[in-house]
């Protein structure tokens, strides 16, 4: 496929349980933002073993939704889901497909660019035109230190990944857009994995995937409860130093440095640690460190994007009454 | 089974700059590190391979000053070493890089299972394992983080995905990609150091390679970099501030909401 | 206190494994006393039995508590037949490597120390980091070889600053290699990696003669004993502790006496005292700064062991297992005003397992640094 064609703009909903991605919802809002600069119609497409559940894409605004269906594609596979989505994609020549950069949405999005023989930029941060009709993803890499941007000059589709978070989901509207159910055309050859269980995200800790870590020491006088509320409102995780799970305040597997967890969240909130290089072996790779110590000399502070100094309690219940909710 | 596993020679993140004036990386004097989930990866294949049978072969592509890595890897345990080196390979992207790759495990032969790393620190893509395994027609897991034989010769895999853990029994040949962090790899044994040095390592240039030119290096990448910029400078802000807790509160609220935390 | 099982398993036998020991070792030595599990400090609070393990060595067998040792050498600095044991533990460690049969994170720590230089797993090109705004001559044969401690670590890169100071301060010339540093392996040869240690002291034996250098200056005991080993094996420079160094200044004449009132107590590294019996030095420097010293019950040979030697620093110790605690009462009870000690692993420990005692705990270079005069 070359440059010129366009069959417009297309969305990958991938779905999850009767839902979708909340990164499928934020995507297609960005899609839609793009389809009025380009004049183009947009797509949102899902595949599954059914259809039923467009009537909630509908709500997001899309021109068309489109129902890949078999029952061969009830769960997620990368083989058998780069085909039917080719396939598909092969008839209507849209001009660009993005995908949320979730774990399935980038397994299928590596099988189909090269399906199709186009070019794929990968978990962009931000999406732009160049004045023209081509996207320029910006994508970081080097450990977060320098931003790429990536266009796809000549192939089309231009397949785009995006980092969940990045954009937000547009207000629910009311219902647009025709629906279209396809039956797709697959064989048991096409299907690369089956499913032989599924164990949901349970009560296992498990720090070195938590994308927001809320961590106490010492400083924090075993007051863990706060900690706790802090970390559940930010959707993350508790973590400890050695002097907080020694005292017991906290169990041992949330002990993060040299001889604990080793974390790479995107933030960092570490509250009433002094910062002793054995506990900072295990948040330098985080993307964002917040400190909050009494102690303005304390160590926390050279490993931190913001140090706040002063008592840890007031704090906390100002930070806690700023983030609203229950 | 014949484990392929896929390794990355990638600069340390630190001491890469961008050149202001002419908007390119510049590398040059930038130390280099074997990508860590590929670290991962080859644990996976060691551990698999003295479990139950079978050779690892490590497979590279990059240039000739690569090869000490691949050495690293035969003295950590691996049984063969393949650098595909070329300066036809130069230039690509993800679709050039995993057809080079492809066309490497396919000159290989026989090839039960290809693993990779989830990604690489460099350019972060998570996209030539399944790209892999599309060139080649296999089947593929990726996000592993645990790997053992199944009924029939095929393979179990468990996946990590954003809402839980998945086992997906798979066919061979198979591409898998390895979570980072999900073993820790064996350190390198300075008794197989003599072997690790003497042993041939095969380097295959394009013409040994026998791929389709037009998929090779720039000419095979239809992505193109319009533009670099660096995002942050090395080390933290180191911003310290003596404020109210309503400032306070503020002030770390704007952190949060520039850290885009996803609900993914 | 930790009991082992009384109906232990039944006692085996590998004639193979002890010849290939007994090679390597003295233990044949040993006729099961017992003294060394009665100087050892962990008898009290652990399952380790010093002397168990030398028997199960003898069979040919690894004792299951092999990696609790911290190889502070009061059992060889106790035992009436010679035996080596912190040797005989290294190599037993060293065995277990080849069966991959080592505890968590030690890979880990190895891999640090092989690809970045150092054991924190930071990058290289921080090692630089402590020198701030120190000025160093940067020439002459003497080199001070600052250690991964003190180049990564906040706490221990003060010593290194201190220790950079006092030399400035006597005029002394030398040379400090910077981001080239790299590890002295101390870490590879306690947890019985043999052939990691060897390496990293090649890469320094190399970077020691390309720039000429006849004598080191280590800040971190655990580097100058792995050093001088190291470096006499290779036939490379002198070796010396900065305390040694710098008692040596103060001999010439070239630094004078501080007018500082007050108590310190003294805390002897093992890999200062016991393993290199460096123990009048550092005390010599402390009463340069015009302070009294006061000595723990257990000092010089009889020093307790801070619990971070042998490899421990990278594994975990249960509270009750900790011998730093205890140490930290020992030198609150001594009624001194401030613990010293010469070492940046004993520092960190104490810092971090002092518990409720708020004694201060400072290094030998940090308390004179601002105390004497050229």
């Amino acid at each position: 496929m070359t440059a010129t064609d366009d069959g417009g703009l297309w969305v990958y909903a991938e779905r999850r349980g009767s839902s979708f991605t909340p990164v499928s919802l934020e995507i297609l809002g960005k899609a839609k933002e793009l389809s009025r600069q380009l004049s183009v119609e947009v797509t949102a497409v899902t595949v599954g073993n059914d259809g039923g559940a467009a009537s909630e894409l509908q709500r997001y605004g899309p021109d068309h939704v489109l129902e890949l269906v078999h029952p061969l594609l009830a769960v997620h596979d990368g083989k058998a889901y780069a085909k039917a989505l080719g396939t598909a994609i092969q008839k209507a020549h849209p001009s660009t497909l993005l995908l949320g950069a979730t774990r399935n949405g980038q397994d299928l999005a590596g099988r189909l660019a090269v399906r199709l023989r186009t070019g794929l930029t990968a978990h962009v941060t931000s999406l732009e035109l160049d004045g023209g009709r081509q996207l320029v993803g910006w994508v970081p890499g080097f450990g977060g230190g320098i931003e790429a941007g990536i266009t796809c000059p000549e192939k089309r589709p231009q397949m785009v990944t995006v980092r969940p978070g990045v954009f937000l989901a547009p207000p629910e509207g009311s219902p647009t857009g025709d629906v279209k159910t396809v039956k797709v055309d697959l064989s048991e050859e096409d299907v690369g994995s089956r499913r032989v269980s599924f164990e949901p995200k349970g009560s296992s800790i498990d720090l070195t995937r938590a994308d927001v870590i809320v961590v106490g020491g010492r400083g924090t006088g075993g007051n863990f409860g706060r900690i706790e509320e802090l970390a559940r409102r930010l959707g993350g995780e508790v973590g400890a130093t050695r002097v907080a799970t020694d005292a017991g305040w906290v169990d041992r597997d949330r002990m993060i440095g040299q001889t604990g967890v080793i974390t790479r969240p995107k933030l960092v909130l570490v509250l009433g640690v002094s910062g002793a290089v054995q506990f900072t072996v295990g948040i330098d790779g985080a993307g964002t460190v917040v400190a909050v110590n009494r102690d303005p000399e304390a160590p926390i502070f050279e490993h931190a994007d913001l140090g706040i100094v002063g008592d840890l309690g007031p704090v906390v219940e100002s930070l806690l009454r700023s983030l609203g909710g229950a | 089974m014949h484990i392929v596993v896929c390794m990355k020679v990638v600069p340390r993140p630190e001491e890469v700059k961008v050149d202001l004036a002419t908007k390119m990386l510049d590398r040059a004097g930038a130390r280099s590190v074997i990508n860590s989930s590929d670290m991962n990866a080859l644990e996976t294949a060691l551990a698999f391979r003295d479990a139950h049978g079978g050779k690892v072969t490590v497979l590279s592509m990059g240039p000739p000053p690569f090869e000490p890595y691949l050495r690293v890897a035969l003295a950590v345990g691996a049984d063969e070493a393949i650098l595909l080196s070329d300066r036809a390979f130069g230039g690509a992207d993800t679709l050039a890089t995993s057809y080079t790759l492809a066309a490497g495990i396919r000159k290989i032969g026989k090839v039960d299972l290809v693993l990779c790393g989830e990604e690489s620190s460099d350019g972060g893509t998570s996209q030539v394992p399944p790209s892999i395994a599309e060139w080649l027609n296999a089947s593929q897991a990726t996000y592993v983080e645990r790997l053992v034989p199944g009924k029939h010769g095929t393979v179990h895999a468990t996946r990590v995905l954003e809402d839980g853990k998945e086992t997906v029994e798979l066919s061979v040949p198979a591409v898998i990609s390895v979570v980072v962090g999900s073993n820790e790899p064996r350190f390198l044994d300075y008794d197989r150091w003599a072997f690790a040095q003497s042993a041939k390592v095969q380097v295959w240039n394009e013409k040994e390679l026998c791929g389709d030119p037009q998929y090779l290096g720039l000419k095979g990448s239809p992505t193109a970099v319009a533009g670099l910029r660096e995002v942050k400078k090395a080390g933290r802000r180191r911003e310290t501030v003596t404020v109210t807790p309503d400032e306070a509160a503020s002030r770390i609220k704007a952190e949060i909401d520039r850290a885009k935390i996803a609900r993914s | 206190m930790a009991q082992r099982s009384e109906n232990p398993a039944p006692v085996r036998f590998d004639d193979e494994a002890w010849e290939a020991l007994a090679a390597t070792t003295n233990a044949n030595l040993c006729f099961q006393c017992g003294t060394c599990t009665a100087a050892c400090p962990l008898a009290e609070n652990t399952p380790l039995r010093v002397r168990q393990l030398v028997r199960e060595a003898q069979f040919g067998e690894t004792d299951a508590f092999l990696w609790k040792c911290m190889t502070c050498a009061e059992c060889n600095a106790s035992c009436p037949r010679g035996v080596d044991i912190v040797g005989l533990v290294r190599t037993l460690r060293g065995r277990e490597w080849r069966t991959r049969n080592v505890p968590k994170g030690l890979p880990t720590l190895l891999w640090g120390m092989y690809s970045d230089g150092n054991t924190f797993h930071l990058p290289p090109k921080q090692r630089a980091s402590w020198m701030q705004d120190v000025k160093v001559p940067g020439k002459g044969s003497t080199l001070l070889f600052v250690g991964c401690a003190a180049s990564y670590d906040p706490r221990a890169q003060r010593i290194a600053r201190s220790v950079a100071a006092l030399l400035n301060l006597a005029g002394v010339e030398y040379q400090v290699m910077g981001t080239e540093e790299v590890c002295c392996g101390e870490a590879a040869r306690s947890v019985g990696h043999d052939g990691l240690f060897r390496d990293l002291q090649q890469r320094n034996t190399e970077a020691f003669r390309k720039r000429g250098v006849e004598r080191v200056i280590a800040i971190s005991p655990h580097s100058f004993d792995a050093l001088k080993a190291g470096q006499s094996a290779n036939g490379g420079p002198e070796v010396v502790h900065y305390t040694q160094a710098i008692e040596q200044l103060l001999d010439s004449g070239k630094l004078t006496k501080g007018s500082e009132k007050g108590t310190v107590t003294y805390h002897d590294p093992c890999y200062l005292g016991r393993h290199n019996g460096v123990y009048e030095p550092p005390r010599r420097l402390l009463e340069l700064s015009g302070l009294k010293v006061v000595e723990m019950g257990n000092s010089r040979a009889q020093a307790l062991c801070c619990g971070g030697g042998g490899g421990r620093m990278w594994m975990e110790t249960p509270p009750a297992e900790r011998p730093g605690t205890r140490r930290v009462q020992e030198a609150a009870g001594t009624g001194a005003e401030l613990l010293a000690t010469a070492c940046p692993y004993c520092i960190s420990v104490f810092e971090s397992e002092r518990g409720s005692e708020a004694i201060p705990v400072t290094d030998v270079a940090e308390l004179i640094a601002g105390r004497v005069k050229a």
